[in-house]
């Protein structure tokens, strides 16, 4: 485990709004967030919960009608949240935080060829010219995947099928050599038999450059695929962090709870899927008490009241709910998350014994995941497609 | 792409042939009068004797077929009444020049200022006031609404004034050319600009921006780039036509300085009933807007690459 070194990049207390038509929307409130060198951290939540909107902060690539209201985000000894203009952040977009966006079909100019968008970041980034860049594209497209690296580089986006133009997509945000790498969604607009590809090329990425990664998702099986550590956002804050297994195995937030049931192998055959009621609280309007009691049936009547803090469960493990501060009443989960935290139990001792035989030839680091990633995988065969839609 | 071309032209001249033998045809069904410049004199034999030297007696598809040949040996005829006797292709060499000359001067002053303001109107959207977008978009307004008659009108009347120049085109006077070419370019500054506006709002929006951005991009680089590069090729499909189409003139702007143009000629041989005239100038109306819509169909598939003219196999 990373956990006794220094974080890479630290968030305190941020803050975000947007003005729009003179109302103010309160995206991010009280993120805190730390992110250890060579790890996969996973940002979970539902559509509108913020995620996006998060680590665009830390790219500056947030619309211009949005401001960081308080808080800081450290890294490399810089506050990001100082840098104003696009000069500010040079040093940091592309050349030391790279981005994989969500949809491969509209992220690539579509009158440019592959060659020229990779070339752009080599010669950005790399410092190449001319055939040199032109060997470093070569190189690159053929590390990502894609054979025929000077014909395929000749071409446009449009010849390139979804899956080998998310190869591209990675290949330039490699070609930055970046130390973070940022994956918004990067399987949501793909194919499910892509999917895995994809991901896989991903880690063998962060494998051979050492690189941290980011994936915001509201794909679980990706998570449990992928993640170290999963922060669970609702309503623009962390309502709970922790490792995969401790996220997936004893979750401590409603909302997390309310997540991993609406996972369809968790339900009971014949019964209704789980679906959470009600909607998301409007940003605009600040919210009182626990996000998401309005929507919790179990809700406490100090959620209605007071912002629960974050509660620590142990090093590695916090939850925004008042559940864990010891005057509160004792709530049990529902049932089935129950069942799981056994099953986690059961599975990371299993996978302690085992060693890395659970998950081939997984490098020891990939431990975490690989636990919870059994137990998503043994549900359906696969973990390609488990969405869960809040 | 030589192939397509080759198939276009074809198009285009089977276009053509339909425009002349319709054209041909309605313009038989007119009273014969436009045939002859002073019918009200002349006795029945003459005018029969007259149509004969004309070929006109002779059945219909005859009639169609020899002009059809006389056209394709490069002969567009004489005229009868507007100048009885002159070759049409006389008159027009001696017209189009002027019109042509006025007309590429002031596209490309709209080309270039028009732009200019969509370019500056789409960098606006990003910043607080959104100034020169607010400005720009009022200066379009005004434009498209308000008739082009008056807004014509008053270039002349303030602007002879300001530039203490006569209301008149003289050719040699290089400064009696501005307004007229101000007025020509007036409508179309506002077109360019409204257009590459949207365009570049609709690219700048879009993911590829945005991966560009992310990928540490400089945001001149990525205006050029990325946004001005694409949000033109729409733009390129009509620039052959606006070209070609300068040789028509302008109606108002040349009668307004009165400038020896071709603006209004065809209007002018119509009501005169010059039947070869107004035949001949169709003809070379619709080649004019046939080229010039194929020449914008070829500049957009070299401007944008996923136009492609022929099929392709195994793309993938």
């Amino acid at each position: 485990m990373k956990k006794h070194t220094e974080p890479l990049l630290s968030v305190r207390d941020l803050n975000f709004k947007f003005t729009l038509r003179g109302q103010v929307l309160h995206a991010l409130r009280d993120i805190s967030l730390d992110v250890y060198p060579g790890e996969s951290l996973a940002i979970v939540g539902e559509s509108g919960s913020g995620k996006s909107v998060f680590v665009k902060c830390l790219m500056g690539l947030n619309d211009l009608n949005g401001y960081v209201e308080s808080g800081s985000i450290e890294y490399g000894g810089k506050d990001l949240t100082l840098l104003k203009t696009d000069s500010d952040w040079k040093d940091i977009r592309g050349s030391r935080i790279a981005m994989v966006l969500q949809d491969p079909m509209t992220s690539l100019n579509p009158l440019k060829t592959i060659g020229w968008q990779i070339e752009e970041a080599v010669r950005l980034h790399q410092g190449l010219k001319g055939a040199e860049a032109k060997k470093a594209v070569y190189s690159i497209l053929e590390e990502v995947g894609i054979s025929e690296p000077e014909r395929r580089a000749k071409q446009y986006p449009h010849e390139f099928s979804g899956g080998m133009r998310q190869r591209v997509v990675i290949a330039i945000a490699m070609a930055c050599r970046p130390e973070i790498l940022i994956c918004d969604e990067p399987t949501t607009a793909l194919d499910v038999t892509i999917q895995a590809q994809i991901l896989g090329l991903i880690r063998q990425m962060q494998k051979k450059y050492n690189l941290t990664t980011i994936y915001i998702t509201h794909d679980l099986g990706v998570v449990a695929n992928v993640a170290d550590r999963i922060a669970v956002m609702y309503a623009g804050e962390i309502v709970e962090v922790g490792t995969s297994d401790e996220v997936f195995y004893d979750p401590r937030h409603p909302y997390t709870w309310a997540l991993l049931s609406s996972l369809p192998q968790l339900g009971v055959k014949g019964e209704p899927l789980y679906s959470i009621e009600g909607t998301p609280p409007n940003l605009f309007h600040e919210v009182k008490g626990d996000a998401f009691a309005p929507r919790n049936p179990k809700a406490l009547k100090i959620d209605y009241v007071k912002r629960p803090p974050m509660f620590a469960v142990t090093a590695t493990h916090s939850a925004r709910t008042w559940l864990i501060d010891p005057r509160a009443p004792k709530v049990d989960p529902p049932e089935h998350i129950l069942a799981l935290r056994e099953r986690g139990k059961d599975l990371v001792a299993k996978a302690a014994a085992e060693g890395t035989a659970l998950y081939g030839a997984s490098a020891p680091e990939e431990e975490t995941g690989a636990a919870a990633s059994a137990a998503v995988n043994e549900e359906n065969g696969s973990a390609k497609g488990v969405t869960a839609r809040g | 792409m030589a192939k397509y071309i080759v198939k276009r032209i074809l198009h285009a001249i089977f276009t053509l042939l339909i425009v002349i033998t319709v054209v041909f045809a309605l313009l038989r069904q007119m009273p014969i009068e436009g045939y002859f410049n002073n019918i009200d004199k002349l006795t029945e034999a003459q005018i029969r004797v007259g149509l004969t030297k004309l070929g006109l007696t002779r059945p219909l598809p005859v009639q169609i077929w020899n002009y059809l040949v006389q056209v394709f040996h490069g002969d567009l005829g004489t005229s009868n009444k507007f100048r009885e006797g002159y070759s049409i292709a006389k008159i027009v060499m001696s017209k189009a020049p002027i019109s042509i000359k006025l007309g590429l001067l002031s596209l490309a002053v709209s080309l270039v200022a028009g732009m200019s303001m969509g370019i500056m109107m789409a960098r606006s959207t990003r910043s607080k006031w959104k100034l020169w977008d607010r400005f720009g978009t009022v200066f379009i307004v005004i434009i498209q609404a308000v008739p082009s008659a008056v807004y014509h009108l008053l270039i002349q009347l303030y602007g002879s004034d300001l530039l203490g120049v006569s209301m008149l085109f003289k050719e040699e006077n290089p400064v009696s050319w501005i307004l007229p070419v101000f007025s020509l370019s007036i409508g179309s500054i506002a077109y360019y600009a409204m257009w590459l506006r949207r365009y570049m709002v609709d690219e700048a929006n879009k993911d590829y921006i945005r991966l560009a951005r992310a990928k540490g991009v400089p945001s001149g680089r990525i205006s050029r780039q990325h946004v001005f590069r694409n949000a033109v090729v729409p733009l390129v499909q009509y620039l052959p036509n606006s070209i070609l189409l300068t040789l028509v003139g302008s109606l108002y702007v040349e009668s307004l300085y009165s400038i020896p143009g071709m603006g209004g000629l065809l209007i002018q041989v119509i009501k005169l009933q010059d039947n070869t005239m107004v035949l001949a100038l169709v003809l070379i109306y619709s080649a004019i807007s046939v080229l010039g819509l194929l020449l914008g169909d070829i500049a957009m598939g070299l401007a944008d690459p996923r136009i492609s003219f022929v099929k392709k196999e195994g793309a993938r």
